[in-house]
């Protein structure tokens, strides 16, 4: 389990790398699908996996579209992925960035323990994940009509800002 | 705008500011932030004008990177202190990761340069909201964690307070001159945030009341260069005598309100035995009068040449609505006398 969850989190810094070395946007989304993956798995290990369902249904949704539109607005015929240099030398730049940043972490107390959320099960009554569902519904609940109110503001924001033909603000100039 | 949109966008922004200042944990924080900026955005680019739009642009990129570094900061925080709350940060790191973004968010130097930008793409009454209102909850934030890094903060006003009086130099455009003005502002309180955020509130809102008054009257002159500024003397003569006033205010000349928290500020650093950074920040301070005072002189101090008809609108009925100009320049004006009730009932 150790080593499956070690793959995991170094695929997740690598796929980070390579989508933050500004390669095509074809190439840019398709890492970010991979690091969403890599990031569902990294919860199912820590013991969420109904948080992970839920992140990947609408997180890969949500990505579906991003793809989709990358795909179509930047339809280049030679897109740039990890064979460009300059891609190569920003990839090298950022991991030896995070090499040095991770030392400011080292020798803590979660650099020798994993505790997944179940480890502790015989001191709770719910399981970790579903128990933070239910007290987003009972306790948290101002927080979810204020999180429906935020949905509902982003569809009005949005409308409002494509308004207009001619007049909007986002047109072809 | 349709008026059902613009209550929708402004309760959003009220929204925003107020879970940011009622909450003690740091997802609801970012949250409100998080609702603020995006409720501000159709506010902006409500003209549609290419520059408002590029306005926009600029001011949703640089939120939301700050927005994300905060939210990335908090996790930090409460992966190694397991700790969600706001006033209990312990550990340093993500305490000087998280003074970064909310420094970004309010635009101080040397993540200054998108205020000017952006201020210059709005008309003057949202860039009164940007500069007043859209502080209040990053300044919240700032003033709630502890700031046991002193270094970082002064090291950010003192950049501050002098990009404040450099960049404000060579400017003709109004809105630039007050986002360098702003910034400066900002500066001075973040200098004697780690000695006295009793300080830091009272300057605060003494900027908010100068800044409010200044934008209204260059709204009511219907100017947003110099040159508008110079000709526009004729349109209401009080308001022309008053303006160099509240201006020199701002630049924090003696018998006017700008000049008490500058004052608390220097004596309370005197205190504080950093005699250098005073004389600093005193001299930073001469840059910022130096483009006020040369605001004032365009406008009242010199007449300025213009055609018969430019020379008569004082004799048209006054008719926009005055009472907020009216209170906030009277405030930013003469506040100076009651200096000792302002430092009692601010105290934190």
């Amino acid at each position: 389990m150790t080593y499956i969850m070690l793959l995991l989190l170094m695929g997740m810094i690598m796929g980070l790398v390579f989508v933050a070395s500004n390669p095509s946007p074809y190439f840019g989304a398709l890492g970010l699908v991979a690091v969403a993956s890599v990031g569902c798995g990294i919860l199912v290990n820590y013991g969420g996996s109904f948080l992970s369902l839920v992140l990947f249904l609408i997180y890969l949704g949500g990505m579906l579209v991003v793809f989709a539109y990358s795909a179509a607005l930047a339809a280049d015929p030679f897109p740039e992925g990890l064979g460009n240099w300059f891609v190569k030398l920003l990839v090298v730049v950022y991991m030896m960035g995070i090499t040095s940043f991770s030392f400011l972490f080292s020798g803590k107390w979660h650099e020798f323990s994993w505790v997944p959320v179940d480890e502790i099960s015989e001191f709770s009554v719910f399981r970790g994940d579903v128990g933070g569902v239910a007290l987003m519904y009972s306790f948290g609940g101002i927080f979810l009509i204020i999180g429906a109110w935020v949905l509902l503001l982003a569809l009005f924001v949005v409308l409002e800002l494509t308004r207009g033909f001619n007049s909007g603000a986002f047109r072809a100039i | 705008m349709s008026p059902y949109t613009l209550t929708i966008m402004i309760f959003g922004i009220g929204l925003g500011t107020t879970i940011t200042l009622m909450s003690s944990h740091w997802l609801l924080a970012w949250m409100g932030l998080e609702i603020n900026t995006l409720a501000m955005l159709p506010l902006m680019s409500q003209h549609n004008h290419p520059r408002a739009v590029q306005a926009t642009t600029k001011y949703f990129l640089t939120q939301a990177t700050a927005a994300a570094m905060l939210l990335f900061a908090s996790t930090t925080n409460a992966w190694i202190t397991g700790e969600w709350a706001i006033q209990q940060m312990t550990s340093l790191i993500p305490l000087t990761m998280i003074t970064m973004p909310l420094t970004l968010k309010i635009g101080l130097a040397p993540m200054h340069s998108w205020l000017p930008e952006v201020l210059q793409g709005l008309d003057l009454n949202t860039g009164l909201i940007m500069s007043t209102w859209q502080k209040l909850a990053p300044f919240a934030l700032l003033l709630q964690i502890q700031a046991n890094n002193p270094t970082l903060l002064i090291t950010l006003g003192l950049l501050s307070t002098l990009v404040g009086g450099w960049g404000g130099m060579n400017q003709t455009q109004l809105r630039k001159i007050l986002a360098y003005s702003s910034i400066a502002h900002l500066g001075w309180m973040m200098l004697i945030l780690p000695f006295s955020p009793s300080l830091t509130l009272i300057t605060f809102i003494t900027y908010i009341i100068m800044t409010c008054s200044t934008f209204m009257i260059f709204e009511i002159n219907k100017a947003t260069n110099i040159n508008m500024l110079a000709t526009s003397w004729a349109k209401a003569p009080t308001l022309t005598s008053l303006t160099p006033l509240v201006l020199l205010s701002l630049g924090g000349l003696p018998p006017l309100t700008g000049f008490m928290p500058k004052w608390l500020i220097l004596q309370e650093l005197t205190k504080q035995e950093l005699t250098t950074t005073a004389t600093f920040v005193a001299m930073t301070a001469l840059l910022s009068l130096y483009f006020y005072l040369r605001l004032s002189y365009a406008m009242t101090l010199t007449m300025a040449p213009n055609n018969l008809p430019g020379t008569i609108p004082w004799r048209l009925q006054f008719k926009s609505f005055s009472m907020p100009l009216a209170t906030t320049t009277m405030a930013s004006i003469t506040l100076l006398p009651i200096m000792p009730a302002m430092s009692t009932l601010l105290k934190l």
